[in-house]
C-alpha cells in the first residue's frame, strides 16, 4: 500500500534530496573538499577537519562507554539480586529517554566546567569533553543490549563451566562472552552510530574550531565534528550555494556511514542461529 | 603469570569498580535534573510566556508548540504505520521483501537527527517553499517516528497466532476484512504504544526542526499553517548558549525537566497502553 | 482493494491538501513581521519588538542566525527584515540580484577587542592592530610577548559569518576574509563569547560594546598617536575605528506591517530600546 511505499522509500529519498545538493561544491570547488581548511568566504571547503572530529570523539566515546557498559553488564547480569537487575533496568529505561540537548546542558553547566577546572585548562570546550558527553548518552544503551545479550546467554553453558571447576571470570571470558559476542557487537555498533549522528550534546561543548588538532591526538584542543558544524552553519548559508552544498555533502557522508553501520547490525543480528560453544 | 585466583579477583572487583562508576554517573544525572530543575518551576513559570531571550519569563508557548508538533507528528505518522505494518503483515509474502522492508525501516531510523533537518530544509522550506512552518515540523517528527511506531505494530501483528488467520480464511473472510476486522484491532496496542514511544523520543528533539519549525522569539500560537513555533528544546539550546548567565542557566535547567516531564507522560501513556489494549489472549 | 484504495486516496488528498495550503502562502500573514539576523542587533529588535507588538497587536517574530543568515533568509523571502552588523557584500548582493535591498541604519556599535580581567588587571590595558594580529595569527602566543604575564595567549574567534567577525577582522586584520591561525576555540554568539571570556584567565577576544561587563575587559588601541580607549565618546568622535552600522535590511517588496516597524525603530520610542541594549542611537 501507499503506505507501505512512502515508509520504504524514505530512506532514498532521503539520500537524493542530499545528493541533488551537493551539485555547486562538487563541479566548482572540488579539490578543496579534501583540504583541511574551512573558509567559505575564500571558496575554500576542508571538510577533514570535521570527518576527523567526528570520528575521533566517537572514538573517545565508545573507549569510554564500551569498557565501562560491559563490565557493569557483566556484573548486573551475573549478580543473584533480582532488585539490583530491576532498579538499574528502570534507571536506564528513563535515562534513554532523556533529549540530547539536556546532555548538552549538562555538558555545558557541569562536564567541561570540571575538565576546565580539573586540568587547569583555559576553556572546557574540548574534543575531550565531547567524548565524554557522548560516552554518558550511550551508556545505557551499551548497558541495556549487553545486560539483555549476556542474560540469554542460557544457564546450562554457565552450569556446565562451573561444574569444570572454572572462576566465574574464566566462566563469563571463555563461555557467556563469546556466545554473547554477536549481540554485544551488533550493540556497539548502534552506540557507535548513535555516537556520530549526535548533534546537540557536541555542538555545544566542542569549541567549533575547524581545524586538525596539532599534535593529531590532542585531545585537549577544540575541535568539530560533521554534526556540530551542520548544526552551525546550516542557517548562515544561502540555499544553493556552494557553501550550503558542502554542508550538505558532509550530512551526506554521514548519513552513508550510518546506514553502513546500521546494515551491518542488522546483519549482525540476523545471522544463520549460532552453534554451540566449545568449552 | 597471575594465578587464576588473582584473576578472578582482579575481574570481580574491576565489575565492582564499573558498577559504581556506571551508577555513580547515572544517579548524577538523574539528581542534576531533578534538583536543578524542581527549583526553577513554578505555576508561574509553566505559564507566562519568555522574555528577554528567556532568561527571565517562563515558557508557556514553548510548552505550547511541543506540544503542538508532536502531536501533529503523531497524527500524521499512526495512519501511514498502520497502513506499512498491515501491508507487511498481509499483503508481502515474500520473506526477502519483508527483509528489505525492515531493512529499509531500520536505516530510517538511524538517520542522525540533524539529517531529518537538512531534509526538511530542502526538500520542504526550500523546494516546496514553506518556509518557516509548525506543520512541516511535525511532518519531519512524524518521519522520525515512523520506524519505531511501525516496527512496534508489526511485532504486535507477528504476535497474532496464527488461528486468528487461519479461522478467518475458513470462514472465507477477504484478505482486507481480515484485516480490519481481526488484525488491526489485536494489534492496536503495538501501534498505539510505538507511536506513544515515538512521541516521546520526538517531542525532546533539537535538530530536525531548529532550521524548519522554530523562532527564537515572539512565536506565540500559530494562526496558520506558515508559522514557525517555540519549543521547549530549542529554548534551552538558546539558553544553554548564555550559561554564563545565571537566571538564563535556571530557567534552562526548568524548561529541561519540564520537557523530561512530558517526555515521561509519553512514555507512561506508552506503559499503560500496552496494558490496557492488550487483547485478552495475550494478557 | 477496496478498503485500501479508498484509503490512500484519503491520505493523498489530505497530504496533497496539506501540500497545496503549504505552498500557496498561508493565512493571514499582514499582522505577523517576521525578522531574523544578527545576534548583535538582536537585543534592540527584541526588545522593541515586544514593546511594539504590545501597542499594535501584531506579532512579531525574531530570529538568531547570524548577519549572513539573516541576509539570506530575507533575501529568499523567508523573513520581512533582516538584521546586520556589517554590510552586505558583493557577493551576497550578486547572489539575489533580481531583488533592490535597503539597509535601515538603526543604530551604531563598536567593537573591542577584549580580554579577561585578570589580564587587564596584570598590565595589558592596550596593544595595536599589529599586536592583535600577530596573535590572532599565531605568531604571537605568551602574554609575556606584549607586556603581560607569563602565560599563553588563549585566542578566541567567532564564527565566520559574524557582522562581528567580519568588521573586526576587517579593520584589525585588514582582511575580512582572513582566517585566525592562532585561534583556539570559536564561539557563535556574543553571548556565548562574553561567557568563554569571563571563564578564562588569559583569554582575548572581541566583543561588542553592549556585551563588555566587569569579568570582560576592552583593550584600548594602540596608535602612535597615543592609546584610544573603548568608550562611547571615542566612538561619537570617530577616534575609535572598530565601528559598525546596525542596520535592518528590507526588500523591495516589504510588507506595510514590516516597514511600519521599520518607521518604529527610527522613532525616538524605538531608539530608546536601541540605546537600553547599549548602542547608540542614531536619530536626534
Amino acid at each position: 500500500m501507499g503506505s507501505a511505499l512512502i515508509c520504504a522509500s524514505l530512506v532514498g529519498l532521503i539520500i537524493l534530496t542530499l545528493i541533488g545538493q551537493t551539485g555547486p561544491v562538487l563541479s566548482g570547488h572540488f579539490s578543496s573538499l579534501w583540504g583541511t581548511v574551512w573558509n567559505p568566504n575564500t571558496d575554500q571547503y576542508g571538510i577533514i577537519p570535521m570527518l576527523y572530529g567526528s570520528i575521533i570523539v566517537m572514538l573517545i566515546a565508545m573507549a569510554i562507554a564500551l569498557p565501562l557498559g560491559v563490565l557493569t553488564a557483566i556484573y548486573i547480569a551475573e549478580t543473584r539480586s533480582a532488585r539490583l537487575r530491576g532498579i538499574m533496568k528502570s534507571a536506564l529505561e528513563v535515562l534513554a529517554g532523556i533529549p540530547s540537548i539536556v546532555y548538552g546542558l549538562i555538558g555545558v553547566a557541569y562536564v567541561s566546567v570540571w575538565v576546565a577546572k580539573g586540568l587547569d585548562l583555559q576553556t572546557g570546550r574540548l574534543i575531550l569533553t565531547a567524548g565524554i558527553i557522548l560516552a554518558v548518552m550511550i551508556l545505557p544503551t551499551i548497558l541495556t543490549l549487553t545486560e539483555d545479550a549476556i542474560s540469554n546467554v542460557p544457564e546450562i553453558y554457565r552450569e556446565n563451566a562451573r561444574a569444570l571447576g572454572l572462576y566465574r571470570h574464566e566462566v563469563i571470558k571463555d563461555v557467556v562472552l563469546p556466545h554473547a559476542k554477536r549481540d554485544i557487537l551488533a550493540a556497539a555498533l548502534l552506540a557507535l552510530g548513535r555516537a556520530l549522528g549526535e548533534t546537540m550534546a557536541v555542538m555545544l561543548v566542542i569549541g567549533s574550531l575547524d581545524r586538525l588538532p596539532s599534535p593529531l591526538f590532542n585531545l585537549l584542543s577544540s575541535g568539530q565534528t560533521i554534526t556540530s558544524k551542520l548544526g552551525r552553519e546550516i542557517g548562515e548559508s544561502a540555499f544553493g550555494s556552494a557553501h550550503f552544498s558542502a554542508l550538505v555533502l558532509m550530512g551526506l557522508i554521514l548519513v552513508l556511514i550510518t546506514l553502513a553501520l546500521t546494515a551491518a547490525a542488522q546483519w549482525l543480528i540476523h545471522r544463520a542461529p549460532r552453534e554451540a560453544a566449545h568449552v | 603469570m597471575f594465578s587464576r585466583a588473582a584473576k578472578e579477583h582482579v575481574f570481580a572487583a574491576a565489575t565492582r569498580i564499573a558498577l559504581f562508576i556506571s551508577i555513580g554517573i547515572l544517579a548524577f544525572l538523574l539528581g542534576a535534573i531533578i534538583l536543578r530543575g524542581l527549583s526553577a518551576l513554578s505555576l508561574d513559570f509553566l505559564f507566562t510566556p519568555s522574555r528577554s531571550f528567556g532568561s527571565s519569563g517562563g515558557i508557556a508557548y514553548q510548552i505550547l508548540g511541543s506540544l503542538l508538533t508532536a502531536i501533529t507528528a503523531g497524527l500524521i505518522a499512526t495512519p501511514v504505520a498502520l497502513g506499512a505494518s498491515v501491508y507487511r503483515s498481509e499483503y508481502m509474502t515474500s520473506q526477502r521483501a519483508r527483509r528489505i522492508f525492515d531493512l529499509m525501516l531500520y536505516g530510517l531510523n538511524g538517520v542522525p537527527s540533524i539529517i531529518f533537518g537538512l531534509f526538511g530544509l530542502i526538500l520542504f522550506v526550500n523546494i516546496i517553499g514553506t518556509g518557516l512552518s509548525w506543520f512541516v515540523g511535525g511532518i519531519i517528527l512524524a518521519v522520525m517516528m515512523l520506524p519505531t511506531a511501525t516496527l512496534a505494530t508489526v511485532n504486535a501483528m507477528r504476535g497474532i497466532e496464527k488461528n486468528y488467520r487461519e479461522n478467518a480464511l475458513a470462514l472465507g473472510l477477504t484478505r482486507e476484512q481480515t484485516a480490519l476486522r481481526i488484525i488491526i484491532p489485536q494489534s492496536l496496542h503495538g501501534l498505539v504504544t510505538g507511536v506513544l514511544i515515538g512521541l516521546a523520543r520526538a517531542i525532546g528533539e533539537t535538530a530536525p526542526i531548529m532550521f524548519i519549525a522554530t523562532a527564537f522569539s515572539g512565536a506565540t500560537v500559530p494562526t496558520s499553517l506558515h508559522e514557525p513555533v517555540a519549543t521547549l528544546p530549542t529554548h534551552i539550546l538558546a539558553l544553554a548558549q548564555q550559561a554564563a548567565d545565571p537566571a538564563a542557566l535556571k530557567n534552562a535547567w526548568g524548561a529541561s525537566f519540564t520537557l523530561i516531564a512530558l517526555v515521561a507522560l509519553f512514555s507512561l501513556a506508552a506503559f499503560f497502553a500496552r496494558a490496557r489494549l492488550s487483547p485478552y489472549s495475550r494478557r | 482493494m477496496l478498503l485500501s484504495r479508498r484509503r490512500a486516496a484519503i491520505l493523498a488528498l489530505s497530504f496533497s491538501a496539506a501540500c497545496g495550503l503549504l505552498a500557496c502562502g498561508g493565512a493571514d500573514k499582514s499582522n505577523t513581521v517576521s525578522i531574523s539576523g544578527s545576534t548583535t542587533v538582536l537585543p534592540a529588535i527584541s526588545r522593541a519588538a515586544d514593546d511594539y507588538s504590545m501597542q499594535k497587536d501584531i506579532k512579531i517574530i525574531v530570529n538568531a542566525g547570524g548577519s549572513g543568515g539573516g541576509f539570506k533568509q530575507l533575501a529568499e523571502g523567508q523573513t520581512d527584515i533582516g538584521m546586520m552588523s556589517r554590510d552586505i557584500t558583493q557577493g551576497e548582493m550578486d547572489a539575489f540580484a533580481d531583488h533592490i535591498f535597503t539597509s535601515v541604519i538603526i543604530g551604531r556599535d563598536a567593537v573591542a577587542p577584549v580580554v579577561s580581567a585578570e589580564i587587564y588587571d596584570a598590565g595589558v590595558t592596550a596593544l595595536s592592530f599589529a599586536q592583535i594580529t600577530d596573535i590572532y595569527m599565531g605568531r604571537v602566543d605568551n602574554w609575556s610577548d606584549v607586556g603581560g604575564p607569563d602565560r599563553p595567549i588563549f585566542v578566541i574567534d567567532k564564527a565566520a559569518g559574524s557582522g562581528t567577525r567580519q568588521v573586526f577582522a576587517q579593520i584589525v586584520f585588514g582582511d575580512k576574509t582572513a582566517l585566525a591561525a592562532g585561534a583556539d576555540l570559536v564561539i557563535g554568539s556574543n553571548n556565548e563569547e562574553q561567557t568563554a571570556i569571563s571563564q578564562s584567565d588569559s583569554a582575548i577576544g572581541m566583543l561588542s560594546f553592549a556585551w563588555i561587563n566587569d569579568d570582560v575587559r576592552a583593550l584600548a588601541i594602540a596608535t602612535p598617536n597615543g592609546n584610544v580607549e573603548a568608550n562611547i565618546d571615542n566612538v561619537n568622535t570617530g577616534a575609535f575605528p572598530i565601528t559598525r552600522d546596525l542596520v535592518i535590511v528590507i526588500r523591495e517588496d516589504v510588507s506595510p506591517a514590516a516597514s511600519q516597524f521599520v518607521n518604529f525603530m527610527l522613532s525616538p520610542e524605538g531608539q530608546k530600546h536601541v540605546a537600553d541594549s547599549g548602542y547608540l542611537s542614531v536619530s536626534k
